[in-house]
């Protein structure tokens, strides 16, 4: 099994990203409940790993995080989900 | 963390950027309200809304497009507050910018080949914007509302009906109905 999705956050945010064009920081931080400092570190690992990409804009003059899947990100994510429901069996 | 965890993990996530519905519903229902009372409005007064050359056709361009400035700065509004967008939402963001954009061009090309109000044209459009959008959030009430009302433009080759009511009959069926529908439809997980 990839061993960059057995971290439960991360594992979060591939799931938030799967069905979305783009999601912005804040709503990662909502739904991986976690510190801003963690969200950044692990949003890092994921996207020096090619999972995602991340941009960085301003929305109303406040910087904006904004983050999607890569192809890669949904190919890992498909296979660690086969290997999870396979392991389930 | 075990298997069940993980999967949990997933489905929870995955939940929570779910598409929205209601911000459609409160669009196709301020259209719906907006475009029947315009329609409404201009029948009953047909002396206050053609009393020069343009001013029928300045009515009908200008209030539409201050309603679409609303619009458009709602649903960047409501996207900045949920802070993430769907493939989904973005499938039927594309449609609605294509039929703003084909709506723009009937008007244009009418003012320049110096034809009478594009109404049916629109509405056509519309019709297909509508059953498309249905069909692709898989929500019935729309895609009827749709059928209906390209069975409305399709109805008027041959009645006399006023283009008037048409639009209020086509806008209640097409926009209205299935607006309220959506907008007060209760999202379940």
């Amino acid at each position: 099994m990839d061993k960059l999705l057995l971290n439960p956050i991360r594992l979060k945010i591939i799931s938030s990203l799967l069905g979305v064009s783009s999601c912005d920081f804040n709503h990662l931080q909502k739904v991986t409940e976690s510190s801003k400092g963690n969200l950044s570190v692990q949003l890092k690992k994921l996207e020096e790993s090619n999972y995602i990409s991340i941009s960085k804009s301003f929305k109303n003059n406040y910087p904006n995080t904004s983050c999607s899947i890569t192809k890669l990100g949904s190919k890992r994510f498909e296979e660690f989900f086969k290997s999870l429901m396979s392991l389930r069996k | 963390m075990t298997k069940e965890e993980q999967i949990k993990i997933i489905n929870d996530a995955i939940i929570q950027t779910k598409t929205s519905l209601k911000p459609l519903g409160y669009n196709l229902l301020f259209w719906g309200i907006l475009i029947i009372s315009m329609s409404l409005f201009h029948y009953f007064f047909p002396e206050l809304v053609q009393f020069s050359n343009y001013s029928a056709l300045v009515y009908w361009v200008a209030i539409p497009v201050i309603g679409m400035v609303y619009t458009i700065n709602y649903n960047i509004k409501t996207g900045h507050k949920t802070g993430y967008e769907t493939q989904l939402g973005r499938v039927v963001k594309i449609i609605w910018a294509t039929f703003g954009l084909s709506w723009l061009l009937h008007v244009a090309i009418s003012v320049i080949k110096g034809i009478n109000a594009p109404t049916l044209e629109i509405l056509f459009s519309l019709a297909i914007a509508l059953v498309m959008t249905g069909l692709i959030i898989k929500f019935k009430n729309i895609t009827i509302g749709g059928l209906l009302l390209a069975f409305v433009v399709y109805n008027h080759v041959s009645p006399g009906l006023n283009f008037l009511l048409m639009n209020v009959y086509g806008i209640a069926f097409g926009m209205l109905i299935p607006g309220i529908s959506l907008y007060t439809f209760k999202e379940t997980k």
